[in-house]
Order: structure tokens, then sequence, then C-alpha cells
């Protein structure tokens, strides 16, 4: 008897294995590197842009980075080389040295471990191939840093919030105490606030961090900052989409869901559905498809100069970990209902999805 | 609210006034614990210029309560017989999620029958039920016949089921509900009893309250035990009734709906933590299996060898927990109208500190339910009431460790002295 129980664990266990493994294999196709030139036939084919992804199972990188990078390698007569390193550090290393073996005059790295890729990095740069740190920081000084401008996200946020209301109650929804982000999001905004509040048109009446970004702590935060202030709230400055749900959903208990702005970043497509609705006022977006364009364009321009200070919109950045690199922030979008057209037209959501349950009518994009 | 094994054997010295409160049934602990919440809540009171105890925000503490108490009352048990549940927090957010998913997409878009079906939250439940017990089953069965030790089952568990969550939808947040399901959370206009039905569910809770207490007494009358003076009997029922009629009347009808304009009522979410504790207690004390559950923490040995199937007495208790997982997790997901991947993120941590502070003793065979419940709202009271102050989160998670560990200290203190 429990010899068979034991024989149906390891039964289910191997069950599990397999499905894992199956999911491997979809993506297993991507970790030998593929070379598309002979099919695109550039006549400029001199240009080969290698690029490591860490982790080509996550859905994004496949649907949105990668099709926008290829498109604008192969625009800019160059041919595109990948490969996967399936959240492995190790295996990382080693698949930026391949690239390099392979002959590719540019190579861009989504790190997997910023600190962990840095000798392979430099041994590229010492081949005279240069790195683009894609999204993820590279603590190196000869790579070229490519990703969103995080601060701009909360200047963004309180910009929008601040165009609706810029006077009254005011409380702020914090992420994570621990989360260095929430603090840059905090700064951006506060310098769109911060004369406002100087000169008593705004006051802070509530501002917290939520532990973990836990959209359900965001509510219960949000329910006793509207008791203590009888209800009497404005805007409502929150971080993220899934904080804002929670921010909304007490909104919501107390009849005022739609009434107060609320804020939020990442695109989620519950977030964007808010919007559509008009009980969240604005989501900041950032379209992984420009982040992939603009890798492309920035590798091709690379093969014909390496010096990553050449490419251009690059400027100088001190990283965290005190290095001067060259960086190129790119704008993210904010989404209010006046421009949710953009987020269907980038197939980020459906029509369908971004609006469910919203009257035909009442908001452009959902006719 | 005593149970036998809490009770120390035979009091030498004990204190007469303990002797006195032992004797008539009563647990001294839980006095000293209803004693301390009123502390807290009439300190918090002051400090906030009487916004605490008003009928929202008491009403509010009430449904912020609930997810943590429904899990609280599962975790007694699991304790009480010597285990320990790290994994309630991950399974809450992995059974959330699969109940959202059922709703917004299986019944949907797999199964092609549309949204706001009348049947889809009943669906959505009943397999969240199933899955949580399954779940439990499957870790039970590992602590109780395969012999890994809990803490590591669990702990794998821990990393198991929030990882599942990324395999659904590449872990994208999942919202609106099922309007219907989101009654459960007790938000909205129909998320709560009304008037007169809350005055029902009162009714029928002091009649409950009315036939325990007599039956209670015909027992011991039966088996020649020690009876209570008729008035303190007479005096409990009036009391218990007297609570129920107060937070009825005082906090659930008194706090009237903004969306409707009238009174809000009991929210669906605490009927569900009554009805959780009254069961659980029921289990717990009446029933043959919560016995065996404390005489198993009491003495693993002696209950062995006394012919209890242990094995199967501690993988019942994983079953229940996953099953009370479930429930919280539908409570915690239609109350944010959406399933997220953080959802219940540490949750493990508050569920074990409220059946800690309600008495439960991690040396095995000691704890009460109403004891977790209770404890699950000192918790949320200290949280809520920093809230309403505008202390910020990270002086919150100061304060609540603080006192979780003198609550733990004192109640030990006490206990040896006892002894």
């Amino acid at each position: 008897m429990r010899a068979r129980h034991v024989a149906s664990v390891a039964v289910a266990a191997g069950l599990v294995l397999a499905a894992c493994g199956s999911d491997d294999d979809t993506a297993s196709d991507d970790s030998t590197a593929t070379e598309d030139t002979e099919a695109s036939g550039g006549e400029g084919g001199d240009c080969v842009v290698g690029v490591s992804w860490n982790n080509f199972q996550e859905e994004r990188w496949g649907k949105f980075d990668e099709p926008a990078m290829k498109a604008a390698i192969e625009a800019g007569g160059g041919s595109y080389v990948s490969n996967d390193a399936k959240s492995s550090a190790e295996t990382q290393a080693s698949n930026v040295e391949n690239l390099v073996a392979q002959g590719a005059n540019a190579i861009v790295v989504l790190a997997q471990d910023g600190e962990a890729i840095i000798p392979s990095v430099q041994a590229a740069i010492a081949e005279g191939v240069p790195v683009i740190a894609y999204d993820r920081l590279i603590e190196d000084p000869d790579v070229l840093y490519l990703t969103f401008d995080n601060q701009l996200v909360g200047e963004m946020q309180a910009q929008a919030l601040f165009d609706i209301q810029p006077t009254g109650n005011w409380v702020v929804i914090k992420g994570n105490s621990a989360d260095a982000n929430a603090d840059f999001l905090r700064s951006g905004a506060e310098k769109v606030i911060g004369e406002a509040v100087a000169a008593g048109d705004i006051v802070i009446v509530g501002e917290d961090y939520t532990d973990n970004w836990d959209p359900a702590i965001a509510q219960t935060t949000m329910e006793g900052f509207l008791t203590a202030e009888n209800n009497e709230i404005d805007v409502a400055l929150v971080q993220n989409d899934g904080m804002a749900g929670g921010v909304i959903a007490a909104l919501d208990a107390q009849g005022l869901a739609g009434q107060v702005p609320v804020s939020g970043q990442d695109g989620d497509q519950a977030a964007l559905n808010r919007v559509a609705l008009g009980t969240q006022s604005v989501d900041v977006w950032k379209d992984a498809r420009e982040l992939g364009t603009a890798a492309g364009e920035a590798a091709i321009a690379l093969c014909a100069n390496p010096d990553p200070a050449s490419v251009e919109g690059a400027g100088p950045f001190t990283t965290p970990g005190g290095n001067e690199v060259s960086s190129i922030f790119l704008e993210p979008i904010p989404i209010t209902q006046e421009n949710l057209n953009l987020v269907v037209e980038a197939g980020w959501i459906s029509e369908e999805d971004l609006c469910q349950g919203v009257e035909a009518g009442t908001v452009a994009a959902c006719p | 609210m005593t149970d036998t094994q809490a009770a120390p054997a035979t009091p030498s010295k004990t204190s007469a006034l303990r002797s006195g409160l032992a004797s008539a049934e009563i647990d001294s602990r839980m006095v000293g614990m209803i004693l301390a919440t009123a502390v807290i809540w009439i300190s918090f009171n002051l400090l906030s210029d009487g916004d605490f105890l008003t009928a929202r925000n008491l009403w509010n503490l009430s449904v912020q309560s609930t997810s943590i108490a429904i899990m609280a009352t599962g975790m007694v048990l699991i304790i009480v017989s010597r285990n320990i549940d790290l994994s309630v927090g991950s399974l809450l957010g992995f059974l959330g999620y699969v109940m959202a998913m059922v709703q917004t997409r299986w019944i949907p878009n797999t199964f092609d029958l549309g949204l706001e079906r009348w049947y889809t939250w009943i669906v959505a439940l009943a397999v969240g039920l199933a899955l949580g017990a399954l779940v439990g089953a499957f870790q039970g069965f590992l602590v109780g016949y395969i012999k890994i030790p809990a803490f590591i089952v669990t702990l794998g568990g821990l990393l198991i089921w929030r990882g599942l969550i990324f395999r659904f939808e590449q872990g994208q947040t999942l919202s609106p509900l099922d309007s219907t399901f989101g009654r459960l959370g007790g938000g909205g206009a129909d998320g709560s009893l009304g008037d007169w039905k809350s005055w029902l569910v009162g009714g029928i809770a002091c009649a409950l309250i009315i036939a325990s207490v007599v039956l209670s007494r015909r027992r011991r009358q039966r088996y020649d035990l020690p009876l209570r003076p008729m008035w303190l009997d007479v005096g409990i029922a009036v009391l218990g009734c007297a609570v129920v009629v107060a937070g009825i009347g005082l906090v659930a009808n008194r706090y009237i709906s903004p969306i409707t304009g009238s009174p809000t009522g009991i929210a669906y979410p605490v009927v569900i933590l009554i009805m959780v504790t009254i069961l659980m207690t029921f289990l717990a004390r009446r029933r043959q299996f919560g016995r065996y559950v404390y005489a198993y923490g009491g003495n693993p040995e002696a209950a062995e060898l006394g012919g209890i199937n242990t094995r199967k007495v501690v993988m019942m208790t994983f079953v229940l927990m996953g099953v009370l997982c479930a429930v919280s997790a539908a409570v915690q997901t239609a109350r944010l109208d959406a399933a997220v991947t953080n959802l219940g993120v540490t949750n493990e941590l508050d569920v074990i500190s409220a059946a800690v502070i309600g008495g439960t003793s991690f040396a095995g065979g000691i704890g009460t339910i109403p004891g977790a419940v209770l404890g699950a709202v000192i918790m949320q009271s200290l949280r809520s009431g920093m809230v309403l102050l505008k202390v910020d989160s990270p002086t919150q998670d100061v304060v609540v460790g603080l006192v979780l560990i003198v609550a733990v200290g004192l109640d030990s203190t006490l206990r040896k002295g006892a002894k």
C-alpha cells in the first residue's frame, strides 16, 4: 500500500518534470543560435548583431521586443543572431562568448545577472565587439545602457493627476520601502507637486509605503486614510497598477471610484481596462517595441562606430555602482482615456479586453 | 471557551481568581485577551480623536480581519499537532488565481459560456475548495505518512504554489471578477446582509449561544460534573447575546452604506468567518477528530500507542488548512476584485502570529480556535489603528513585531506561574 503511494508520487513527479521539460523544448529552438541572414539575404550583411536573451520563456521578449529589434536590424542592413540563457547566469556567460565566436559585430545583452555577466562582456569589448545592456544595467563603464527613464514615470504620474486636480487633499501610496524604485518614483513626483505642496495648495493627508507592493495592503491603507479623512480625499497618487487596483476597490466601497483621480504604471491589462472605464486616470506605459527598435538601431550604429558615446541620443549616466556609462533613456508614455488607441494599435491589449464592461461610444478607443 | 488540555492538570497554588475562573469553565487567557483588545481599542480611540471606535472603522476592521482569521482557525490545529504550515500565503495566492482563471478565462473563453453566469461563482468556489483540499492532502500525506518534516514540505510549498501562478497567463492581473463572486469580499452595494437579515443572523446566533449554555449544563449534569452557578450561566448567555446585539446595532447596522444610503449590515466575509469559527470550534472540541488532534499534540507517542491513526489525523489537519486557504483566497480576491501574483505574500507569518497571540503553543496540545480569531483581530486592530494615526508601515512592522514577542512572553510567564 505504502509502496504504491510512493510509486504514484514518483510518477506524478515525473509528469511534472516532463511538463516542465516540454516547455523548455519550445524555447530551446532559440538556444541553438539561429542565423537569419541567408533568409533575408541582406546586401549590407556585414553587420551581425548577436542578442543574448536571459529567458525567452517570458512572453514579453518574444512577442514585443524581439520582432521590433529584428526589424530595426534588418532595416539597417544587418543580420540577427540570438540565443537563450534560460534564466541561467552561467549559460548566459558562455552564450555571449559564443556570439563573439560566431562573428557578431555588436552584442545586445538582456542580463540575467548584471554582475555575473561582466567578465564575458569585458572579453567581448576587448575583442572590439561593442555591447548594449538591454533594459537591465550591466555595471561596466564601456557598455551602452538602454532603458526607460524610471524617474520620469513618477513625474508623469504626478503630472497627469496634477492636470486634473492641482489642489486639495492628496494621498500617496508608495511601493515597498526596501525598493529604491519607490523613492525614485516619489522624487519624480515631487518635481511636479513640490511647489504646490510648499504653497499649501496641495495637502498630503496620508503617505505610506506598501509591503511587497501588495494590492491588498494598499487597499487596507486606503480604507484607513478614507476613514481618517472622512472621505475628503481628492487625489490618490499610486505608484503601480496592482496597488491602484486595491486603492480603487477601497474607493469603490465608498461609492467614490471614478471621482478620485488615481495613477498607476506597468500597462497591466486590468489597469488599462480601468482607464477605459474611467476609474483610473493614468497608466504610465513602457512600450517594449520601442525599446527593441532603439536597441536594433543602436546596434547598427555601433557596427559603424563601436564607441557607445557616438550613438545618437546617448548621454553620460552615473550608475548606482559609480560607473560612468553612455546611456539612452526612452520616454514612457502616460496612457489616459484620450490616447488609449496607442495600446491597442501596438497590439499590447486587444480591444475586447480593453473595452470589457465599457459602454460603447463613451471612450474613443471603444467604439 | 476552555479546552481541557489548556487547563493546568492539578493547580496547587493558583490564585483564587484563576481557580475560580477555571472551575467556572472560563478560559482566563481568553478573558485576558478580551481585556487587551479593549485597552488597544480605547487607546487608539483616544489617540485618533474618536476615529477608531466608529461604526465605519469597526466595520472595516471586521472585514479586514477575516482572511487571516479564517486561516488562523486551521493553523491552530496544525500547530497543536506539533507541525507548521508555511505555505498558506502562497497557497492562498495560487488558489485565488485559479478561481479567477475559472471566472475570467476558462468559463468565458475555454468553454465559451460567457461572463456573469449564475453558476460562475459556484463553479469558481467549488474548484478552489477542491483544489485546496487536494493540495492540503498532498502536503499532509508527505508530512503524516512519508514523515518529511512539515517545515520542509510547506517551505517547498511556499515556493511551488507561488511559482505555479506564473504558469497561467504569465501571471498578469486578472480583473474584474464575476460580480456575484465579488459579494464574498464585502465591498460594493451588495456585499453585506443589510438591515433585517443582519438581525435574523443575530437572532440565530443568540439562540445558538443559549442552546450551547443549556446543553453544556445538561451534559455536566448527566456526567455528575460540578455545575456552574445558575447566575453565571444566565450571565454568560445574557452577555453573549448583548455582544451580538451591540455588534449589529452599534456597528454593522449603524454603518450607513455610502452607496445605498441604508444600513450596511454584517458583511458576507464576516458571516463566513463566524460560520467557520463555529464549525471549527465544534470540530476541535466536540468531535473525535478534534480530540485526537489535541491528544496527539499533547503526547504523540501516547496517542499512537493508544490506537489513534495519527498519520491520518495529521494529514486531515492539512486538508482542512487547504480548504480554509481556499475560503480566504475567495474572500481576498473578491475583496480586491482582482487576482494578482503577490496576493497573500507573507500571510503565513500573519496567520502564525494570530494563532500564537491567540494562545496556541508551539509545544503542542494547546490552543483554541476563538483565541486565534481574536489574535487576528488584535493584529489587524494594531495595523488599522496605526494607519488611522498615519504611522508609516516600517514603524507598524516594528510595533507588531514587539507586540508578538511581548504577548507570547507574557503568556508563557503566566503559564509557568500557574504551575
